[in-house]
């Protein structure tokens, strides 16, 4: 006798990254009973999503309850440069992947004392567009497009600045130099993201800054309620 | 890269599935791709075939269909059991 075999057709209805988005809840969950305000930075690479990092955590008390999460596919020179700030750091390398996920993220915050901490900052690896298809479990998703870019970038890479809480227009010292068109610029982070909060930044002279670590502080005081 | 992601995880989930029908096998699985998904349909056809090739899965067809805004679902999957 001949095996016969059945097809079935099982209906699946849910999302391809339902795994990562069931990991990211969870993250979540776990920073909002610990009251940390957790911040992903997506961006191009060399855009200056370090250099802000950095220039932040400058700025801060060192009794500030603050850590770092940076993601790259290869080097801990992210990690070295941030750790100078005297807060914990823990660099992720991602071994050729080309975004953070959740996964990569919780493992990472394995033996870190959570409970310690207020603001955790998720710096992703340099990409505009892979990154913003993983949730991290942040509460806050800041998008970063630096002057040298182009005015075009919110346009043509709207999934991140779609999902973007906040953008951050970054080397703004060098916008007149680079022909930097800032109202067109401005209307097209509105036109993606209509009434986000936009910063407007230089990590070398300090512009803007007090305006970017304000709203820090502003998220900050959120992160009891969420 | 993203798109190689992606795929694993399809391939991720036709595995979890599998598992409560022992001796089946995937026929097709289903995917609908949004415009604004940042997924490459092209690009996630190529590498589906390509981790799918030389594996027990092979020939397993990736049926991608398009969806609106930034949707990435897994909508079935085509299942071939033995009759017992």
């Amino acid at each position: 006798m001949s095996t016969t075999t059945t097809t079935t057709t099982v209906p699946l209805e849910r999302k391809v990254l339902n795994e990562n988005d069931r990991l990211a809840a969870e993250l979540r969950a776990q920073f909002a009973k610990h009251g940390i305000r957790c911040l992903n930075l997506i961006s191009s690479p060399g855009s200056g999503k370090t250099a802000l990092l950095e220039r932040t955590l400058g700025a801060f008390d060192k009794a500030k309850r603050v850590a770092v999460l940076t993601g790259d596919i290869q080097t801990d020179a992210d990690a070295q440069r941030l750790a100078r700030y005297g807060f914990p750091v823990r660099q992720i390398t991602t071994a050729g992947a080309c975004h953070l996920d959740a996964r990569m993220v919780s493992k990472a915050l394995q033996g870190w004392d959570l409970a310690s901490l207020d603001l955790l900052f998720i710096e992703n690896v340099g990409n505009l567009v892979c990154p913003s298809s993983y949730d991290l479990g942040e509460k806050v998703r800041v998008a970063l497009l630096s002057v040298t870019e182009g005015e075009d970038k919110p346009l043509k890479y709207p999934t991140l600045f779609n999902s973007a809480d906040a953008a951050v227009i970054t080397k703004i010292d060098i916008a007149e130099p680079c022909g930097f068109d800032r109202a067109t610029a401005l209307g097209n982070i509105h036109e993606i993201r209509p009434g986000i909060r936009i910063f407007e930044t230089s990590a070398k002279t300090g512009a803007g800054m007090a305006e970017w670590l304000n709203y820090l502080a502003e998220e900050r005081a959120k992160r009891i309620d969420g | 890269m993203h798109e190689l992601g992606i795929a694993n995880s399809i391939l991720e989930a036709v595995e979890t599935e599998l598992r409560p029908h022992p001796g089946a096998r995937a026929v097709k699985i289903g995917v609908t791709v949004g415009a604004m998904s940042g997924v490459d349909r092209d690009s996630l056809a190529f590498c589906f075939e390509a981790i799918v090739k030389g594996t027990p899965f092979e020939p397993l067809v990736l049926d991608l269909r398009e969806a609106a805004a930034d949707e990435l679902q897994l909508s079935y999957l085509e299942l071939e059991e033995p009759t017992p």
